[in-house]
């Protein structure tokens, strides 16, 4: 209720929302979803199916609480009211239900994560899937083509906690990498481009074992209980040491950044969380902290685009584009909107399949307008949605993690 | 009065079930704008274009259900507030910018368009949309008409009313008019003039012909660093005196800084009592000794310290922290009572002692931010709505504040507008006579008392909190302030 308060409704936010900027609505806009719940918690209105699609649209992009002068605590806000849906919600529970059981039983279990990723990873690197899109078959699948869509060419072996990484000629510093849930399964070789450049750097990057998915879909979708256990798990695994711990997904660093005050009526974790909360870097972040880095050569145009959760939830933007300006050729093209949500949304895309689809088309007209030869983002999600958006602005752009980008600049100068 | 299912099926009969809202949740988000005042209307309407406007305003003339006309709704005068309930006819679908004409430097644009980003669209030409309120990123072309709303540039530049030309508007009776042209002078009355700063209650503007200004060649932002307001204050004045008119001159006192300062983190020192920004523009050699002759101004009045922003990037900071001032004081206080009053600026000194004095009486923190370079004081008055009387206190204290603007010869408004909330001070501006011959523009315009009922005159029927309100300026009255 006290972060509530803090709105003073002066709507300085509602055109940084992405859903307000397609719908216009006042209830589709930040401002509006906070007085819906100060209105729900004041006894003014139920809890009905209308609010719970109002809350649902939402994709906590947290673009808002970046411009709000008033430092609403809008994220915090939104997953504590989806947890009122998770206690109840007025319609499509069987949904949620499979919803919150898929989140707990496969995402967050890496076994059973693999299990269910292995044939997709089979079919993207087969040639079956040139036939597929050939024939047109993905327009028949509906959702699942859309999927496909976003699929990446080719998928590299897994990267898993335990796995031993690049190491450095001579070792001078060590960090954790965060391997994450999709993350490590679909894009192994974005934690590979990771080690080689910290290598390059001097740096040992360890996917120390033990650590798991850092719970951030979970507490988004409401379920904040089960997160903080994931969160639990992940400070007991890398809790011990002081080594900065590297996250090259944006949303779960944000999230483990957000540790402390998770855990914070936790008696036991509140200090370790804390303690490890400040260790969390994006990978952007730690390499801006190295720079200069040794070089590298790369003659395209790149269009970076910010992961919401760097850009507005960790305030991170200039770093991403410095490290990809200091490369020898790199040309940066600024797009409109490059800081508005590409709707991938963790598994927003899935679930709001519209509204996503209307904001990914907001980026291939972008795209179709610039023509990039290589678009730079730093979040797995936003990858695969920039996958179906350069191909639905019919520009032949590769779609790369900007640690991808200056592994392969590096490379080319012969590191 | 139709039933709630007649007016949704005739609104729907027009714009389509889409785009108009009628649940009780739905409405609840209309209930209000940057104000405290709220009212839920019966339902909210998204017309696109002019003739879905006036089937829909006519409509609700044949049904007298009070129209309210909204932007984005975020003004600061309660005038988008459906005091009176009825349909709100909002502008969000209309948003488009439909010609940018280059050469005549001119874009007309659409009502919904957020002002910021008629400047956005035009910076590639060299142009710039002048009037830049505080909330610019997110209120609408259309609502800067209504309002005839300022910012802190329109020092040098002027108000609304010297930057729309001309406009396609729907009548409050439905009918469809083009006041104005695209051209600086039309011949006859001045009605887009007297549409201007109408506060909504002659008719929904529908296109705009907003003028556009070549961007200046160099610019220079001053932050001076004070120990009082009444130094900074002095400074302002002998600044104006000295014959330059700087682009904007804004101030903010220390409230307001440590507000800013912990919300946005634009380096401003939140332990000096008052800064002072001035922004000079110009050819580079005026504006290089412009900014010499400002500096030395404020150094003679006091100034600890004076920082210049000249690249773009410290500029934006600096007005990062002025613009998001007012939002960022939630910090403090969840409700703020924001007032706009004008007084000439050889007064400031003692009005703003007059506004501290009051805020002491009440027991109200006040904060204060404002255009300082034409006078324009925005005292923001903070407390908790959820704290029983609170709200007329801080009425209270606020009809006091603006009684002591009128005192020392200044005005009720200086760009947001009278609205709901400063209707019952206009007696104090103006005679009844004087207000009798407004009243009669409305029905020129066909407004028969039920378009945006209850704002701008006093006098309205059937406005529901008007006792309330009467009774705060009552008590508030002309000897109640220090």
């Amino acid at each position: 209720m006290e972060d509530l308060s803090k709105c003073v409704h002066c709507g300085l936010c509602v055109n940084a929302c992405p859903t307000y900027a397609i719908t216009g609505l006042e209830v589709e806009s930040p401002r509006g979803r906070i007085h819906l719940a100060r209105s729900i918690e004041e006894g003014r209105i139920p809890l009905t199916p209308a609010v719970q699609t109002h809350w649902e649209l939402c994709l906590q992009c947290r673009a808002c609480e970046a411009v709000c002068p008033s430092g609403v605590p809008y994220g915090r806000i939104m997953e504590h009211a989806r947890a009122q849906l998770d206690a109840g919600a007025p319609a499509g529970r069987s949904g949620r239900r499979l919803r919150k059981l898929l989140l707990r039983q496969v995402v967050a279990r890496p076994r059973v994560l693999s299990g269910v990723l292995a044939p997709v990873r089979l079919y993207a690197n087969s040639p079956v899937r040139g036939l597929v899109r050939r024939t047109g078959l993905l327009r028949l699948l509906g959702r699942m083509g859309m999927a496909e869509m976003q699929l990446p060419k080719c998928i590299g072996t897994p990267v898993r906690p335990g796995k031993g990484l690049a190491k450095p000629e001579s070792a001078a510093t060590t960090a954790i990498l965060f391997t994450g849930c999709v993350m490590g399964e679909l894009f192994g070789e974005v934690h590979r481009a990771t080690a080689r450049v910290l290598a390059r750097s001097g740096v040992t990057a360890e996917a120390t074992a033990g650590q798991g998915c850092c719970g951030a879909l979970h507490a988004h979708d409401g379920d904040i209980d089960f997160a903080r256990t994931l969160a639990r798990k992940n400070i007991d695994a890398l809790g011990g040491g002081d080594e900065p711990i590297v996250v090259n997904s944006a949303g779960c660093g944000a999230a483990m950044k957000e540790y402390g005050e998770l855990l914070s009526g936790d008696a036991t974790y509140r200090d370790t969380a804390k303690a490890f909360a400040a260790r969390v870097q994006d990978v952007t972040e730690f390499l801006a902290q190295l720079a200069p880095l040794p070089g590298g050569v790369f003659p395209h145009r790149v269009a970076y685009q910010d992961a919401c959760h760097l850009a507005h939830a960790q305030r991170i933007r200039t770093q991403p584009r410095a490290l990809l300006g200091a490369l020898q050729g790199c040309e940066l093209v600024e797009t409109a909107g490059a800081d508005m949500c590409c709707g991938a949304a963790g598994i927003y895309s899935i679930v709001q399949p519209a509204m996503s689809e209307a904001l990914r088309a907001r980026k291939a007209e972008q795209f179709a307008r610039h023509r990039p030869d290589v678009i730079a983002t730093a979040n797995p999600g936003c990858q695969m949605q920039y996958n179906a958006a350069t191909r639905e602005a019919g520009i032949p752009a590769r779609v790369m993690h900007v640690v991808e980008v200056i592994d392969e600049a590096q490379r080319a100068a012969g590191l | 009065m139709p039933t709630r299912r007649e007016l949704v099926a005739g609104l729907a009969a027009i714009v389509g079930e889409k785009n108009v809202l009628w649940r009780p949740e739905d409405l609840i988000v209309y209930e209000f704008d940057g104000t405290v005042e709220t009212q839920r209307p019966h339902a909210v309407v998204f017309p696109d274009g002019a003739g879905e406007v006036a089937s829909v305003v006519r409509l609700c003339n044949q049904w007298k259900m009070p129209v309210t006309p909204r932007g984005a709704g975020t003004g600061l005068s309660g005038g988008s507030v459906p005091h009176r309930r009825g349909v709100v006819v909002a502008t969000a679908r209309m948003r488009r910018i439909l010609e940018i004409d280059p050469v005549n430097r001119i874009a007309v644009v659409e009502p919904g368009v957020p002002n910021i980003q008629l400047s956005e669209a035009v910076a590639q030409h060299g142009l710039f949309y002048a009037p830049d309120p505080s909330s610019q990123k997110a209120c609408t072309i259309g609502g800067n008409v209504a309002e005839n709303a300022g910012g802190p540039h329109c020092l040098a530049l002027g108000v609304t009313t010297n930057h729309v030309l001309g406009m396609e508007v729907v009548t409050a009776g439905g009918e469809v008019v083009w006041l104005g042209g695209r051209v600086a002078e039309t011949p006859g009355y001045d009605l887009r003039g007297a549409f201007i700063g109408s506060e909504g209650t002659l008719g929904i503007v529908t296109k705009v012909v907003a003028r556009l200004m070549p961007m200046p060649e160099t610019v220079a932002t001053l932050l001076a660093i004070f120990e009082t307001v009444e130094e900074a204050s002095l400074a302002v004045s002998s600044i104006i005196a000295a014959g330059m008119i700087p682009a904007a001159m804004e101030m903010m006192d220390r409230l307001t800084l440590q507000a800013a300062e912990a919300g946005l983190q634009c380096g401003y020192p939140p332990d000096a009592g008052a800064v002072l920004l001035v922004e000079l523009d110009g050819i580079a050699e005026e504006v290089e000794s412009q900014v010499a002759r400002a500096r030395a101004e404020c150094l003679e009045h006091g100034a600890t310290e004076i920082r210049l922003a000249i690249d773009a990037e410290e500029r934006e900071l600096l007005w990062k922290g002025r613009k998001g001032a007012i939002g960022s004081l939630g910090r403090i206080m969840p409700n703020y009572y924001i007032l706009d009053g004008v007084v000439p600026r050889s007064k400031l000194v003692e009005v703003m002692a007059k506004v501290n004095a009051i805020s002491a009486r009440y027991d109200l923190p006040v904060a204060n931010v404002f255009h300082a370079g034409d006078g324009n004081l925005h005292p923001l008055l903070l407390f908790d709505d959820r704290v029983p009387g609170a709200h007329a206190k801080v009425l209270e204290a606020g009809a006091a504040m603006m009684r002591a603007c009128i005192d020392a010869g200044g005005a009720l408004s200086g760009e947001h507008g009278i609205g709901f909330e400063k209707q019952q001070f206009m007696p104090w501006l103006y005679s009844e006579a004087d207000l009798e011959n407004m009243a009669r523009l409305r029905p020129v315009f066909g407004n028969q008392g039920d378009f945006n009922p209850c704002k701008l005159l006093p006098g309205g029927t059937g406005c529901g909190e008007m006792a309330q309100q009467a009774s705060a300026v009552r008590a508030a009255g002309p000897d109640a302030y220090v």
